[in-house]
This record gives C-alpha cells, structure tokens and sequence, in this order.
C-alpha cells in the first residue's frame, strides 16, 4: 500500500445507544481480523481502564489500527476510533468524529431506535460521516430487525435496506459488517505533500517517552524526526517516534496522510499537548487550523479531602499524575474545618467527578470524600468586587454581597412528543425556562430551555432519563450569568457547623433541601454512642432537624464454644467499617454522607 | 514435662441435632435419630481423647465440657461412655454436658451424672410456646420446665440458656421466661440477644424484614430487664452474658476469657494452645506447620468434616486452620477478653501489656474511661453498665492495641 494513496483507508467509529453492544462488535472486528488472537481476547479490549470495564463505560478515546482482507482481494488499512458515551464527555466524542469518514451506527434488534441512538446519529450527521447501520443482537429471540430497520428510517431519516445484521455474541454478519465498512465509508482524502494538518485526538503521559498523542493526519505525513508544532498551544517538538496501536503499540515508519496513529512527542508538559489541537510541521505551517478546538471547560467543583490527612500529599501527586492523561482537570487547594486540607477540584461533570474519585482510590489507594458538587458562582460585592466562587465555604457574610450570579445553560431535548409534558414539568422544577418546542418529525420534538447549571449537575440527568424512559437526549452549552436568590444552607452536627457539608440553593428550594437532607443524612449516619441532632441553617436561623438516635447495644455476647478468632474477627470488620468514615467533632461520618445532597429527592 | 505445659480445660464438639433451629450458624447438622454416624463419631472422639491424653496434655486440666449440637442426641449410653472417657482421662473438676430438654431424658440424666458430669447447660431459650416456635426449637415450655426440674432435681448444677430480642417476644414474655427459670432453681443463667446470622433460615425468612424485634434498642433492653431480675434473684453477673448463684460460675467459659489453654476436639471445635503445648501436640500431628518465631500462643480449629474424622479418628489426620500470636497479640486479646469479665483485668496483664504497648496503652485506658466504658472497680480496670451493653466498643480498642497481621495457617 503506497502512503500517499489513501483509497484503502477507512477511518470509522462505533456509535451506539447504551448496552446495544458497541464494544463488543469492537471486538469482534479485532478477532476477525486477526488483530487479536481469540486466545488473548479480553472482552471489550478497546476500554483498558478498569474503571471503564466495569461500568462499561468508555471513558477515554482509542483508535486501532486493523487489516482486513476484502473479499474484492484488496486489503484495507481500518482506524476504529473509539468514542467516550456520556453526555459529560460530549466534546470528546465530536473530537472523535472529526477524525472519521464513516459511523458503524449499532441499534439493538431487541430494543430498536433509543434516546442515544438519535443523538449520536445526529453527531454522526453533523460532522458528515457515512453512516453504515448495524442491527446487533439478532441471536436473541426478541429479535424484531425488520421493525429496527423500520425505525432507523422513519426515527432517523437513514436509509436502512443495506443495515447490517450482526450478532457480537457469536460474530456473526460481522464479515458483512466488515464489507460494508469497505463499501460505504468514504477514504479520506487529502494531500501527503501538502503542510501538515492533523487533529490530536487523545493524549496521555508515558512516563519515559513523555506526552503521546493519538492524531488523525488531514494533509502530509509525520516521521520520526520531524520538528513539530501545535498550532494553538503553540509548543514545538521533535517527533520520537510514531506507531499504531493493533491494539498493542507498534512503531511504524511514518503516519501518512489519511491515518491515525500516535506520535511520541517527548514533551514533559502534559499541558502543551490538548485534545482538538492541529499539529503541523514547524517550519511550513499549514495555513488554518482544524476547527473545534476548545478547552474543555469544568462545570462542577467539588472538594476532595483524604479520609486520613497523612494523604494530603499523596493526593497531590496523585491529582498530578492523573491530569497527565487527563487535562481537562483542574484544582486548587482547600482547607475545611471538618476535613482538613484538601483540593477543590473541577470537572467536566459528575460522571467525571466519579470517575476520576474513583481512580484515584483505585490506582492510588486513597480513601477520599467527595463533598456536594458547586458550580462556579459570580458574587458581586457591596464594595463592587466580583469574586468567583466555587466553594460554599468562599461565600462571603450575606452582608457583603450585592447579588450572586449563577451559570445559566442552553439545554436541547429531543424527546418524543407524549414526554414533552414530563419534560416541561422536569425543567420548571429545576428553574428551568422553556424557550421553545420545534417538531422534527412525528416522533421526535426538539425543545429548548434555559435551565441554572446547578440544577442540571444534581439530578437533572437522571431524572430526565427515568422520566423519558431513557428515550430523551440531553445536549447543552454554556448561555450567560443570571442573578438568583442564592442562599448558603448550613448543616449542623451536635450543634457545630460542618462546613464540607455546606452548599448553595435557590432561597425557594432551600427548606425542601434542608429536610431532605437532615432525613437523608439521619439515614446515612449510623448510630453512634451519643444522640446527634442533625440541623439545616440558613445563617443562625434553623430550618430543618433530624435525630440519630443513640446506639444502647452493640456486643457479641455468644461464647462460640471457645472460638475466640471469631470475634476477633467481628470487632476487625467492624473497624474496617470505621475505617471508611471521618470523624466529625465526635461524630463518625460515612463517606458517602457527603454527597447526600445528590440523593435527596427533593419532590 | 511440667504438668503446666498442657491444657486447662477440655471442650469436645458433637455436631448432631435433631433439627437445625432457625438461628444457628454452628457447625452442627441435622441427623436422624440412631444413625450409626453418631456412635462413629462419639468412638472417634474417645480416640483422639485417648491419643492426646498419652501425650500428657491433661495432668493439669480442671474443667471439661461437652457441647455441641446436642450432646444428648447419643443417648444415655453413647454419652455415658463418653463421659466416663473423659473422666478418666482429664479427672475434671468441673465437668459440664450440653442437653436440649427434648433428648434430655431421665435415663440419659442418671447416665452422664453416673459417670462424673457435675453440671448441665439446657438449651432452653425461652419458655413461651410461640418464641419457641419461631426459633425452630423442638421443645415447648412445658418440656423446658419438666426437664429443668428434673436436672435441678438429679443434683447437677443445671444452667440455662435464654435469648431475647426473638420474634414475638415482648417486654413480658421475656419477664415470664425469666422469672420461670429463677423459680426453676437453676444455678446459672446464660442470655444471649438473638443474633441473625448470615445464611441462616431466620436470615433468610426476615431478608426484607427490618426485624424492630432485633433492634439493638430492644436487645438493650432485654439485656437490661434480664440484668435487674437476675440480680434481685441472687444472680451475680459475672461476664456479659453469665449470671450464676455464688460459687456457680462457669469456670470452663472462664477459661476461654482468662488466656488459659485449652483442648477442643471434635469437627469445628477450637483449641488455644501456649507453644510448649503445641510442640507437644506436633509430636503427633506432623501436619502442623512450625510456629513462626516470636508465637506466644496458638489458636487451631478442627476442619475436618463429622464423616472423615469418624472414619479415621488419628489425629495426625486432621486437618486445622490455626493462627500464631505474638506476646503483644496475646496479651491484647487477652485484655480484649477480660473486659468481658465482671472482675476486670488482671493487675499482672495490666502491668505487661504496660511494658508493652507504653503510652498507647494509657491512653486506649484513658479514652474507655472517658467514654466511661471502663471504670476503675476495687483496684481493677473493670466494664461498666455502659461497657457491658456497647461491649465491642469496648473490646475493639483493646484488640486494636495488638500490632501486625495475626499468622495464619491452614494444614
């Protein structure tokens, strides 16, 4: 295959609803091309994180290279780039279609068109990618693929004769998915002498080789030794080397023009190197930069504190390791009463907020506590300063502040027509203003709302989807700042003020959130030797209580004939469970009562 | 070899029941009536009785114990025999069998007294009809009286077992059930709140239940109620769950909390061993690992099953799971165990664990009796009402003193 001849590749991702089966007709791509032996396969092998296996989730974007021998005799060069699948990775999925001619568009034969299905066929359509449908799970019993092959016309406006029928439970129709592949996704295009223009997809730090970039080349070509520069980060660097992944990596010669690939950049700042960037050579730039850059932005602040303080430091490192492969993270230190020093730290949203909580307790043995989630507030005070805050505890004395603004979103819902009652009831909840309702078809209203960020980051998500039952999409970008009667809530435990437990609600919402959480939290904490009265404030004025009841009984009378490893044991697992809490004052509080405010149901 | 070197007390382990109850998690197995395994067993446990007493482990035993299960499942001569075993090779002065009041006939009685038992612990629970149904006893109330007296009546120190917070069972119930044992004469009444555990068929029946009868709420206070009453009755509580009348302790359970070795035999039954006594034991039992150095004490537990350990009674083939202390870990267990007493801590064991653990050890003291779960009782760090009803709040800083992983061992 000549490297300046690009018709025997094709660039392609997997888009799919939840569970429909996108990663394991991945692998099973991987096993019929030989890519990956059957021996070695490891279900869903493009999710290498843990974290990511075993929520199922992709997090982090991956592209592989396969070869697959067409039965026109030619072989073909596939990049199958994996895309992350939640609405607080949204930026990385368009980041990933970009780098794409062509979406393998996986629908469940069981389940049909879904919520997820529709928005990622709009992405997919948006950024003009060919779209090849897939029709999976056709093994089961269930399965209907006549009815889905309806539906991803009518609901999708795609023409489905030629879907594809798989199963990736037992591989079959993947040889035609393969061949469809080759027939309907268009070869890139684009000029290997031309200036260099490629996107940077992915980035993660290597301890030796430094920061690798997985790139997508749109004109010339990168070899080792070539003096590259990123076009908005502006850092240069001399390639050490470029490879693919099958999905081990493999050094190659060079990564011509229409391939994807990973560049070896040696730089040491993690920084430098962002996803959305344009790489091309330092000395003959290319004149524009690929479109869509954009830094992505945190939307939530929480702080993360270590159960035992000893692991401030460690946490650190930790946070500092992390961000290598994840720059999207961003902290600054914080210092509470309850919990000691610890970090403020911002997300892209909660998911991400649980993701990387529990990576760092995975990979860095950590015990920590997330505390509730904040948005990033505008306080204008009566001196005329404005000042941000993202921490309940930054708030200045109610008679300090002029106004507190709030971040407002632009959310778009497509839904079908008979959940648009539930969704208008869902949004005026969340202070949320409907601006519009456009009919896209008979079976999908788009509607517009602003809705405060605040609201959106606590159960906005969830609730939407349980409501809609899973059939809505959410999408949303930044609108403006509007004053709100903001209010800080207190909580109280044996009478001190907790202040990791703070946080900001609309003064409206404020006693509903007050008893919801003094009941939440009573149910969360467990009895302890003591009464402990649980209070919601709102500056000295008490808004809510709640009690738990002092613990009267807690021994192992039984003898066990003798078995004293037994009780051992009991009193071992019993501290363990204390282990997980912080102690408060002389209160020991759960992890988890924290983030109670995520689970107050505040109907 | 100093007569010291061996075991204080013996316990041996007979896992049949009639019927499982609804609570137990032990290792005991439901069994039919006469079924030739039984007997198989009892001569296995002879045996092995046999073989460790030629190793000399007895000379300085004083208390022995058969439990179970239920020991009086084997009948007046199974358990006769039995007895006398043990008589002969240990010569205990305090020699307790365990009976349910459903086997405990007037023949199996005259048996285990003839042949040197000196005390009965009946399985008793309760002597309301309905609580007793619903923990899957076989006896009724009726038959608990009955056979209590009759024990009461052979002369044998008769102790009881009572468990509160069970289903049904309300504040008088309780009141009824205690004050039926008192009138019964018994010498020493055990209480144990009702524990579910997991696996069980009452873990089972109440899953989704959330069992307000088991609250620890009400366990307090059943522990309580039976605490006043006991004691108005010349009961003397002497450890968490014991009460007896003067001089009616049970000095084989005292054993268990006062560090002193002991013998178990039988599948599941539980040995503590000083290391003289388990190099003893490894003379004949070449499957035991050698102990780590810096052991103080060992723990063993029987694993091998009821049907193996009848078919070949050796005791080098048994197999044991076991765990190696070092002194510091053995004295924390030992202060771990001794809060369980009514007397405290040894002067001598508060003195060592001193030497021991320094400063985190007055400060673990000072924090329990800020708490006020310890208190200072004539010269001796002693439970508080408080201690005996939040025990493990008690018991896990005391254990929590203990340093490193404990060994362990499977062989």
């Amino acid at each position: 295959m000549s490297t300046t001849d690009t018709s025997h590749i094709r660039n392609f991702s997997i888009v799919a609803h939840i569970d429909h089966g996108k990663s394991t007709i991945s692998d099973r791509i991987l096993e019929l091309t030989h890519t990956v032996e059957e021996r070695d396969m490891e279900a869903q092998l493009l999710d290498t994180m843990d974290i990511e296996r075993e929520r199922g989730i992709t997090i982090k974007s991956n592209a592989v290279r396969v070869t697959y021998d067409a039965d026109d005799g030619e072989t073909y060069q596939f990049n199958l780039i994996d895309t992350p699948g939640h609405v607080d990775f949204t930026y990385e999925v368009s980041r990933s279609l970009a780098a794409c001619e062509g979406a393998v568009l996986v629908v469940d034969a069981t389940q049909g068109v879904e919520a997820q299905t529709v928005s990622n066929a709009n992405l997919a359509m948006n950024a003009n990618l060919d779209i090849v449908p897939a029709i999976n799970k056709i093994d089961l019993p269930s399965a209907e693929p006549d009815r889905v092959r309806e539906e991803i016309e009518e609901d999708l406006a795609i023409p489905a004769d030629d879907a594809v029928c798989v199963s990736g439970k037992t591989g079959e129709g993947i040889h035609d998915l393969l061949e469809a592949i080759v027939m309907l996704v268009s070869p890139p295009t684009g000029d290997y002498d031309a200036p260099l223009k490629a996107l940077i997809l992915d980035s993660y730090f290597d301890e030796y080789r430094g920061v690798v970039a997985t790139v997508r080349v749109f004109d010339g070509h990168i070899r080792k030794g070539d003096q590259l520069q990123m076009m908005q980060a502006g850092e240069g660097f001399l390639v050490d080397g470029v490879g693919v992944k099958r999905p081990a990596e493999q050094l190659v010669e060079e990564l011509g023009v229409g391939e994807v690939g990973f560049v070896v950049t040696g730089l040491k700042n993690p920084e430098a190197v962002r996803v959305g960037d344009t790489l091309t050579y330092a000395s003959r730039p290319c004149a524009e930069a690929l479109p869509g850059y954009r830094e992505a932005k945190p939307m939530v602040y929480t702080g993360i504190f270590p159960i035992d303080n000893k692991d401030y430091e460690n946490l650190r490192d930790a946070l500092e390791k992390l961000h290598v492969n994840d720059p999207s993270l961003t902290w600054s230190p914080e210092t509470s009463v309850a919990l000691g020093f610890g970090f403020r730290v911002g997300f892209l949203g909660l998911l991400h907020m649980e993701v990387v909580k529990e990576r760092l307790e995975r990979e860095f043995a950590l015990s920590l506590i997330a505390t509730s989630p904040s948005v990033d507030y505008h306080v204008y005070k009566t001196d005329g300063e404005m000042i941000e805050v993202r921490s309940p505890q930054d708030l200045p004395d109610v008679t300090r502040i002029e106004r507190i603004e709030e971040p407002y979103l632009k959310a778009k819902v497509i839904v079908p027509p008979e959940y648009t009652g539930a969704v208008m009831q869902l949004a005026i909840e969340h202070r949320g203003i409907t601006q519009d309702m456009v009919y896209l078809s008979e079976k999908s209203v788009e509607m517009h709302f602003d809705v405060p960020l605040a609201e959106l980051i606590l159960d906005f998500f969830d609730q939407l989807k349980s409501r809609t039952k899973g059939y809505a999409s959410l999408d949303y970008e930044f609108s403006d700042y509007r004053a709100s009667d903001l209010v800080k809530l207190d909580i109280l435990l044996s009478g001190d003020e907790v202040d990791a437990l703070s946080f900001i609600v609309h003064r409206d919402k404020a006693y509903t959130m007050a008893r919801g959480l003094c009941d939440k939290l009573k149910e969360i904490i467990p009895r302890q030797q003591f009464e402990v009265p649980i209070q919601g404030a709102i500056g000295n004025k008490i808004i809510a209580r709640s009690t738990v009841k002092a613990v009267r009984k807690d021994v192992l009378a039984k003898c066990y004939g003798g078995d004293i490893s037994r009780k051992r044991k009991l009193l071992e697992k019993q501290k363990e469970g204390k282990k997980r809490m912080k102690q408060i004052g002389s209160v020991e509080v759960p992890q988890e009562a924290f983030l109670a405010v995520l689970k107050v149901d505040d109907q | 070899m100093s007569a010291d070197s061996g075991v204080r007390a013996l316990y041996l382990h007979l896992p049949f029941c009639a019927r499982k109850c609804a609570y137990c998690d032990f290792a005991s197995w439901a069994t039919p009536a006469g079924d030739p395994l039984m007997s198989a067993y009892a001569h296995a446990i002879g045996a092995q009785l046999g073989e460790a007493s030629s190793l000399g482990l007895f000379e300085a035993c004083e208390t022995a114990y058969v439990g179970g299960g239920t020991p009086t499942l084997l009948g007046e001569k199974g358990l006769g025999q039995l007895v006398e075993k043990v008589v002969d090779a240990t010569a205990p002065s305090e020699f307790t069998c365990e009976a349910n009041p459903d086997s405990l006939s007037d023949e199996v009685l005259r048996a285990v007294r003839g042949a040197g038992a000196t005390r009965l612990s009946i399985g008793v629970q309760s002597l309301d009809d309905g609580e007793l149904y619903e923990l899957g006893r076989l006896h009724d109330a009726a038959c608990a009286r009955e056979r209590v007296t009759a024990a009461v009546a052979s002369g044998l120190d008769v102790s009881v077992d009572l468990m509160c917070a069970t289903p049904t069972q309300t504040p008088e119930s309780w009141a009824r059930t205690l004050e039926g044992v008192i009138s019964l004469g018994v010498a020493h009444v055990s209480v144990y709140p009702l524990q579910i555990e997991e696996g069980t068929s009452l873990d089972q029946r109440f899953a989704d239940d959330p069992c307000v009868w088991n609250d620890p709420e009400v366990q307090a206070e059943r522990m309580i109620q039976a605490q006043v009453s006991l004691e108005a009755h010349g009961y003397a509580r002497y450890e968490v769950a014991s009460y007896a009348r003067a001089g009616k302790e049970c000095r084989h359970n005292k054993a268990y909390w006062t560090g002193l070795p002991y013998l178990g035999l039988g599948t599941g039954a539980s040995s503590m061993l000083d290391v003289e006594g388990y190099l003893r034991l490894l003379e004949v039992c070449p499957q035991l690992p050698a102990t780590p150095v810096e052991t103080q004490r060992v723990r063993l537990t029987v694993e091998t099953p009821r049907r193996e350990l009848s078919e070949d009674p050796r005791l080098c083939a048994l197999s044991f799971s076991l765990e190696f202390l070092t002194e510091p870990q053995a004295v924390a267990e030992d202060l771990m165990l001794g809060a369980r007493l009514v007397e405290g801590l040894r002067p001598e064991l508060v003195v060592r664990a001193r030497e021991l653990f320094g400063g985190r050890f007055d400060d673990t003291i000072d924090d329990l009796l800020a708490r006020g779960l310890l208190a200072e009782k004539s010269g001796r760090l002693a439970p508080t009402e408080r201690g005996w009803l939040l025990g493990n709040e008690l018991y896990g800083p005391l254990w929590d003193l203990a340093p490193g992983e404990v060994r362990s061992a499977k062989c």
